[in-house]
């Protein structure tokens, strides 16, 4: 049953492909200007006729394989369909399985990412650890994903759940600008996205991550959540970490930064959350999106950034034992 | 999380030749929020004898508060500090009067018995003793602590060396943690002289 949700509420969001112009039915034939008396009976089938003919155009909603050739469709349809996932072998019950299944993976998004927009462009931030419940399983995660050469992705919630989801992004990102010959905007990438988690609502992902690029319209930032929410903004951060981050990042953002200005508050607003929240460490990288495609600013050691910022005082010592003065 | 990863802690005490050290974290935190950086946990019951407490800090800091108690009592009536090993029955018997409403924390103690043996000893929060000949460790990082320590380890360390021995295990373990660390704490007890070092760790 679970199976079948996953088509049922799969909406395909391309617009409509130019191949499937060539197999949809056109509009209604030109008329023969001969004047004709019609009687009633003879009116009514001619009309019931042409409004069989003019059809609704539908191919922006049905998927892609309606339209298409058998031998492409099922090519075709294992791309543009979400991934189905087999059902775990001899069990009983799924939904309780499910349910144990979500309480044993419950990621509490231990994580500080950040991003916001300015007018210089897009500036991405993130630390770098990935924890375990108390355990620090790596201090050297990649938080933030390259969807594309103009787009970025943050990590937050479940490793794999970004990875995957993720990476399958910038597979149908591609596809996109193969079939339009154009690239995706960073409002139809974040929609694909926040469609696809929508419909794994329930199941346990855990992702909140944001996306971030520079397309047609200028510089772009989307927040997208497993629990199918997407949200517009110009200045985000999300994970553990967030309210430490929110709490620099307000206090010195301004839209008319320059790009190191901008660096150096979202470098400090991630050292920040760091310090003060047990699941972020590691190494702050922060990137900026400009209208040529993103570049990695830096990557610095949130540690040796303490120290810079607050370099270590000499205390005063009390006692100390010297050596007596040779007589 | 359990009610002893709620503060986070991280303790050590290890045995040299005739001397002995005692390190723990520095961080106070209320789940993954740090909320101080200058915590004390490691505390003095007599010069030759020192106790550290991880766990729930509140714990800590009332148990602490007992057994200064009971010491003093001990030094006007019998005129003289007490035994290492005297202190840890002590310890172990508070404890165990607690054993259907536990205090949760994990004492280690480290101190100078005579002819200047050194002595150390950990317990769980309901007063299990286990003495150990080399190190004890305690706290949310114990299990890297068990890990550094016993591949660091060599038995009869001078002071010097004994100094950067436990200071590296414990600042390497404490790296692996999200509840402990923000520096580290090391006291190194000789017969002759007492030291109190700050370690400069990872602030993350």
């Amino acid at each position: 049953m679970l199976l079948l949700l996953f088509r049922l509420s799969f909406l395909s969001f391309f617009p409509s492909l130019s191949l499937s112009q060539h197999f949809a039915p056109t509009g209604t034939k030109p008329h023969h200007r001969i004047s004709v008396s019609l009687n009633f009976k003879q009116r009514k089938q001619r009309e019931e006729k042409r409004r069989m003919m003019m059809k609704l155009d539908t191919s922006g909603l049905e998927s892609f394989s309606a339209a298409v050739p058998s031998a492409m469709a099922a090519a075709e349809d294992q791309l543009f369909a979400p991934p189905s996932f087999d059902l775990p072998a001899g069990c009983a019950d799924f939904d309780k399985f499910q349910m144990e299944a979500k309480q044993t993976l419950k990621h509490a998004k231990g994580t500080t990412t950040l991003a916001f927009i300015f007018n210089q462009g897009v500036i991405v931030a993130a630390d770098s650890r990935a924890s375990m419940g108390g355990y620090i399983s790596s201090q050297s995660v990649k938080k933030i994903i390259e969807i594309n050469p103009y787009m970025l992705g943050t990590m937050a919630g479940g490793a794999a759940d970004c990875q995957f989801w993720h990476r399958n992004l910038g597979i149908k990102c591609r596809l996109h600008e193969l079939a339009n010959k154009r690239r995706i905007s960073v409002t139809g990438a974040s929609k694909l996205l926040a469609n696809i988690l929508y419909s794994y609502r329930g199941m346990g992902l855990s992702i909140g991550t944001m996306i971030a690029g520079w397309d047609e319209k200028g510089p772009g930032l989307y927040y997208v959540d497993s629990e199918g929410g997407r949200l517009k903004g110009n200045r985000f951060s999300v994970g553990s970490g967030s309210p430490y981050a929110y709490g620099v990042l307000d206090n010195g953002y301004r839209p008319d930064m320059t790009v190191d200005e901008a660096h150096e508050l979202a470098r400090r607003a991630i050292y920040h959350a760091t310090f003060r929240d047990g699941a972020s460490g590691g190494v702050v990288s922060v990137y900026h999106v400009g209208p040529n495609g993103w570049k990695k600013l830096s990557g610095d050691d949130v540690s040796e950034l303490h120290y810079k910022y607050y370099p270590v005082q000499p205390t005063p010592v009390e006692h100390e034992m010297v050596d007596a003065p040779p007589a | 999380m359990s009610i002893f990863e709620y503060n986070g802690s991280a303790l050590v005490a290890m045995v040299g030749k005739n001397c002995f050290a005692i390190a723990s974290d520095r961080r106070l935190g209320v789940q993954l929020q740090t909320v101080a950086t200058d915590f004390q946990r490691v505390f003095k019951i007599h010069d030759r004898l020192y106790i550290g407490l991880s766990g729930l800090a509140t714990d800590a800091q009332t148990m602490y508060q007992k057994l200064v108690f009971r010491h003093k009592l001990y030094q006007l009536r019998e005129e003289r500090d007490m035994k290492p090993q005297t202190f840890a029955s002590l310890v172990s018997a508070l404890l165990y009067e607690k054993r259907f409403g536990p205090f949760f924390c994990q004492p280690v103690i480290a101190g100078l018995g005579d002819n200047d043996e050194p002595f150390i000893c950990t317990m769980d929060c309901l007063g299990a003793k286990e003495l150990a000949k080399d190190f004890v460790v305690s706290g949310t990082a114990s299990e890297s602590l068990y890990g550094a320590c016993e591949s660091m380890y060599k038995p009869d360390m001078e002071p010097e060396e004994l100094f950067e021995t436990i200071s590296q295990a414990l600042l390497s373990s404490v790296d692996r943690d999200c509840l402990s660390g923000w520096g580290g704490y090391v006291l190194l007890v000789t017969p002759t002289e007492v030291q109190e070092k700050i370690l400069k760790g990872r602030m993350d």
